[in-house]
């Protein structure tokens, strides 16, 4: 195992074309241990691509990745041992039961014996299934199929583990299920790379997050980081009658604000840490005689930064 | 080859849960033999009939009542004797009561003897198969009394002792001819009608059923499970590997499992199990070498079905699955080399007592078809590598 912070995965120049077209144009990134990287961009951006070559599915055209230090390529058995791929298609067998889709990829992670039993065991308590283990996976629901195609990256227990919008399809309660396990892995010192087209779960999953778009890497960082790309700043916005001219002059004097933009029944206030200056704004408002009718707060979020960067929405 | 083992195993299991296999790979092939049959029934593998000789022959003539007992003892025929008169004979033929007439003369046995001409009437009144038969038995065997009489008097007549000249006419009489003219072993190589049809089903089928283990590995390109397989700490190659070894397997079970079934329900007799084993797992190696090319070739699952079940039908249909397919020259020698073709050939040499030693040339073919597409599936560039 990886010591806590260590990097377990280092990616430098990756390159990959199909035919005419460069899918993924000099990728760089590292993961170190317990930590959770995200890859959030629109589909088509790369992401699939850049963890194809990761996970030694395809070979990087330009580029390296090492996994725990041993080189990843198509080839290189040793690197695989390290991974732990979930893909975004359910990769299960529907003809085999939960159980048996775990021993099956077990086996070719080369557990054995009791140590296979009890690794499926624990992934069927883990996912939930346990006491579905014998049914065929083709009986499952959507959320059960998209448990046991992550339990099965978990089985031989990675140090990198690989999952490619994993949510994609799911039921709200799964889709919590399954953000719930990946922080808790992540908890346990797992290293895990991320790809998702939700700014959601980016936001509440990653440690980092690399914006990726047209097989580039735009900007990349913590989400805090990120947002500063965008220039940082909070909105509350008022909406009432009364004196918005009054309450604008008022609102000004509040430390945190610095900027007021007045129209006849509504106020936008450019401010510092908007949560924490709400209050102060709403009392500061009402004392200058408006009657507020609704308060809304707006903060720069990954959408935001996507938009700042490529300009163009993350769901385009 | 654990691994290999592991995803064999596996590939296998879900096979036979799914069931395709045993519907497309057991019986489709059986229901399709068995309605074959049924409709050409009796008429494609000829059952000799009884058949009723009206004979004429002279009272105590030694010859023309043991050229009678051949007529009678003949194997392949039920025959039954009338006797009569010559107008009560041709009377019985006219009538439809006889089949066909043999009308000895009188003098015969001294006739033949002298060297005389003799002329013995065969009338056919059913101009039918076993009549024929009765023709050729008379004739041949008034060839053969003829020649044993000759001998006799040349050896008389060149010195020989008197008491040696019987025994050069039975020498004659009873020896095989000089020259013959046996069947070439084309003719050996024949099955009987029934046979042919469970052989070329057999081998037809065996090409759909090899075929599994390529659309189960389109299959896992096309669900996901390949990518998730491509991850795991196994060479690369093993994954093909094992889809080609699921085929295979299949292939052979299914194939074996024809045959036994096929020589049970129509007693049929294919021989060596040695020699008809030997055949099979040839068989089976040459059509899976084609799943090679179609591996090559198609980029999804359906692409894969449309390309096998083509060559599986053009293979099967020139190799004469459904009917026999005669042609000569190049196109001759080109049906000849299919595999169904050689697959069926071989078993008609097994079938007619060959042992492994004998299907050399049928071996040899479904070897060689396997040579030439795997050559060929290196050759034809990966359409789906990049998937």
């Amino acid at each position: 195992m990886t010591a806590p912070g260590e990097a377990v995965l280092v990616a430098e120049g990756l390159v990959h074309r199909y035919g005419e077209l460069t899918a993924v144009d000099g990728v760089s990134f590292d993961i170190a241990s317990g930590e959770t990287y995200g890859l959030l961009g629109p589909n088509g951006a790369g992401k699939t691509t850049t963890i194809s070559m990761v996970a030694g599915l395809i070979p990087a055209h330009a580029g390296t990745v090492t996994v725990v230090g041993q080189p990843m390529s198509p080839s290189q058995i040793d690197a695989k041992r390290h991974i732990g791929l979930v893909p975004q298609e359910l990769a299960i067998y529907p003809e085999l039961t939960g159980r048996e889709n775990l021993q099956f990829f077990g086996r070719l992670q080369r557990l054995h014996g009791q140590d296979l039993d009890q690794r499926v065991s624990e992934v069927l308590d883990l996912i939930g299934l346990a006491d579905r283990a014998k049914d065929p996976s083709k009986e499952y629901s959507g959320g059960m199929k998209r448990r046991l195609n992550i339990g099965i990256g978990l089985l031989h227990q990675p140090e990198l583990l690989i999952l490619d919008e994993p949510t994609v399809g799911v039921d709200p309660q799964s889709r919590n299920a399954i953000l719930e396990s990946v922080e808790a892995l992540s908890g346990e010192g797992m290293a895990v790379l991320y790809t998702t087209h939700y700014m959601e779960e980016a936001e509440r999953l990653c440690d980092r997050i690399a914006i990726v778009d047209a097989g580039r890497i735009q900007a990349e960082g913590t989400r805090e980081e990120l947002i500063r790309l965008t220039g940082g700043v909070d909105h509350i916005r008022l909406s009432g009658s009364g004196d918005t001219d009054a309450a604008a002059l008022s609102l000004r004097a509040i430390p945190a604000v610095t900027e007021v933009a007045a129209d006849r029944h509504e106020l936008t206030l450019t401010v510092r840490n908007a949560p924490a200056a709400v209050a102060e704004v709403v009392n500061g408002a009402t004392s200058a005689g408006m009657t507020l009718e609704g308060v809304e707060i707006n903060r720069p979020d990954l959408e935001s930064v996507f938009l700042h960067l490529t300009g163009k929405a993350l769901r385009d | 080859m654990r691994e290999l083992l592991v995803m064999t195993g596996a590939d296998l299991r879900q096979r036979l849960r799914d069931r395709t296999v045993v519907i497309f790979g057991l019986l489709v092939p059986l229901g399709l033999i068995i309605a074959f049959h049924a409709v050409l029934g009796g008429s494609t593998d000829p059952q000799l009939k009884p058949v009723t000789v009206a004979v004429s022959v002279p009272h105590d003539d030694r010859l023309a009542h043991a050229l009678i007992g051949i007529v009678r003892s003949v194997g392949l025929l039920k025959v039954t004797l009338k006797s009569g008169t010559e107008p009560a004979v041709h009377s019985l033929t006219r009538r439809g009561d006889a089949d066909v007439a043999v009308i000895v003369p009188k003098g015969f046995t001294k006739n033949v003897r002298s060297g005389a001409p003799v002329t013995v009437q065969v009338v056919d009144g059913a101009d039918s198969l076993e009549s024929g038969i009765v023709e050729s038995v008379v004739s041949g065997t008034v060839d053969r009394m003829h020649a044993a009489a000759v001998a006799a008097r040349a050896g008389a007549t060149s010195g020989v002792p008197r008491d040696r000249v019987p025994k050069i006419a039975a020498a004659v009489a009873n020896g095989g001819p000089p020259m013959t003219v046996s069947e070439g072993r084309a003719a050996d190589e024949q099955l009987s009608v029934v046979g042919s049809l469970v052989a070329g089903q057999a081998g037809l089928f065996l090409m759909f059923t090899v075929g599994f283990g390529v659309l189960a590995y389109l299959a896992e390109r096309d669900q996901g499970t390949l990518a998730r397989l491509r991850s795991m700490p196994i060479r690369p190659s093993l994954i093909q590997a094992a889809k080609v070894a699921s085929g295979f397997v299949l292939g052979v079970a299914a194939t074996t499992v024809l045959l036994v079934v096929g020589s049970l329900l129509f007693g049929i007799d294919f021989g060596s199990p040695l020699a008809v084993g030997v055949l099979v797992l040839c068989a089976v190696a040459a059509a899976t070498s084609l799943t090679f090319i179609v591996l090559r070739v198609a980029r999804t699952a359906e692409q894969a079905n449309l390309s096998q079940s083509i060559l599986a039908l053009v293979l099967g249909v020139a190799g004469g699955a459904f009917f026999p397919v005669v042609a000569r020259g190049v196109t001759g020698t080109l049906l000849d080399l299919t595999p169904v073709a050689a697959f069926q050939r071989g078993l008609g040499v097994t079938s007619a007592g060959g042992g492994v030693t004998d299907i050399g040339a049928p071996v040899a073919i479904l070897v060689g078809f396997a040579v030439v597409c795997l050559v060929l599936s290196r050759l034809v560039p990966d359409r789906g590598a990049d998937s």
